[in-house]
């Protein structure tokens, strides 16, 4: 499963899922965007790790705050990456 | 502390990358802070921190006109650097000789780009998160990470612009739009030889300027270790497929 959107006014993001059964297996976010410091790109894929599929937005964009902590992203938002991840989930 | 100027040289993408993570490492244990330019020979392309080798670049075609391809530290996207084509250079310093907000630190070193530029008359401004264009047109680059306590910028100047080699090294998701591709960026990229009839030698004069207009600055080389240092970059990190194949 895989959704790709350029954020208004920020960047490219991609995510990439693989299912097993009805929760993620693996997550990959890629993209031209910016997170300092880089390595807390672990955490944030680390956080969507066992979700269920259905999760709603909301409780996705929450996972993803709690994991980003103090570190920051630019040129897309958990927003962004949980919207994204809903879309690759609908196809 | 006085700064450390590196005279323009040319490496192999590997290297390059290597020294601007040697540089930091020194920098990180005192080091002067430097301000580096460089180019790339070969021609190569260098894939932001975050970005998927499969998706950016066309591996194939790369290794078949002989350019290179390097993954850098610092997010962002996808570069083609010309060998003739540009000006690279790098800004490294301890973060607290930066503003902390990373956009404002982006627009500090950027402004050095912008007076650059309007030494050879060119009217550029600094467009966030990480451009600089002159009109509506993309005229440079910027990318940036902050990694123990030290800031790296990195950044290219495009003198002139070859968008069909650009556009047949990077990918395009989808095959159909390449050509409405290719035609957006002509509209959307300029060039230091497009806006004048300025060499590269002439911007690279502007560039020395610019960035060290008010600044305690000597010209220096790398240190010894510090060649060494990302000479064993080149081996662990930039030239591995772990490195440049991990996302």
């Amino acid at each position: 499963m895989r959704a790709e959107e350029k954020v208004k006014g920020g960047k490219l993001v991609c995510i990439e899922l693989l299912a097993e059964g009805s929760t993620v297996a693996s997550v990959k976010i890629t993209g031209d965007f910016f997170l300092h410091p880089e390595d807390a790109i672990d955490s944030l894929e680390r956080s969507l790790m066992g979700v269920d599929l259905a999760s709603g937005e909301s409780e996705i964009a929450a996972r993803l705050k709690k994991a980003l902590g103090d570190s920051q992203l630019i040129g897309a938002s958990p927003d962004d990456l949980a919207r994204l991840f809903r879309k690759a989930v609908i196809g | 502390m006085r700064w450390r100027v590196i005279d323009y040289s040319e490496n192999d993408a590997y290297l390059n990358m290597a020294i601007d993570e040697a540089i930091s490492e020194a920098v990180a244990k005192g080091g002067a802070p430097t301000i580096r330019f460089y180019g790339w020979n070969p021609s190569a392309v260098s894939i932001g921190y975050f970005q998927s080798l499969e998706h950016e670049v066309d591996i194939g075609h790369c290794a078949d006109i002989g350019v290179d391809i390097v993954r850098r530290r610092t997010g962002g996207g996808a570069v083609y650097h010309d060998h003739q084509g540009e000006i690279t250079y790098s800004v490294i310093g301890k973060e607290e000789r930066f503003p902390k907000d990373i956009l404002a630190s982006y627009r500090l070193i950027c402004g050095w780009i912008t007076d650059s530029l309007g030494l050879l008359g060119i009217k550029s401004e600094f467009r966030p998160i990480n451009d600089i264009v002159v009109g509506e047109k993309k005229i440079s680059g910027n990318a940036q990470t902050r990694r123990g306590g030290v800031l790296l910028q990195h950044g290219t100047i495009l003198h002139s612009v070859d968008v069909d080699t650009m556009f047949s090294v990077l990918r395009v998701s989808d095959e159909k739009i390449r050509d409405k591709m290719i035609a957006t960026v002509r509209e959307r990229v300029t060039s230091v030889s497009q806006q004048r009839n300025v060499s590269r030698d002439e911007l690279y004069g502007a560039l020395l300027s610019g960035f060290t207009k008010g600044k305690d600055f000597g010209l220096g080389d790398l240190s010894d270790g510090e060649r060494n240092r990302a000479l064993e970059l080149v081996e662990n990190r930039y030239l591995t497929r772990e490195w440049n194949a991990m996302r």
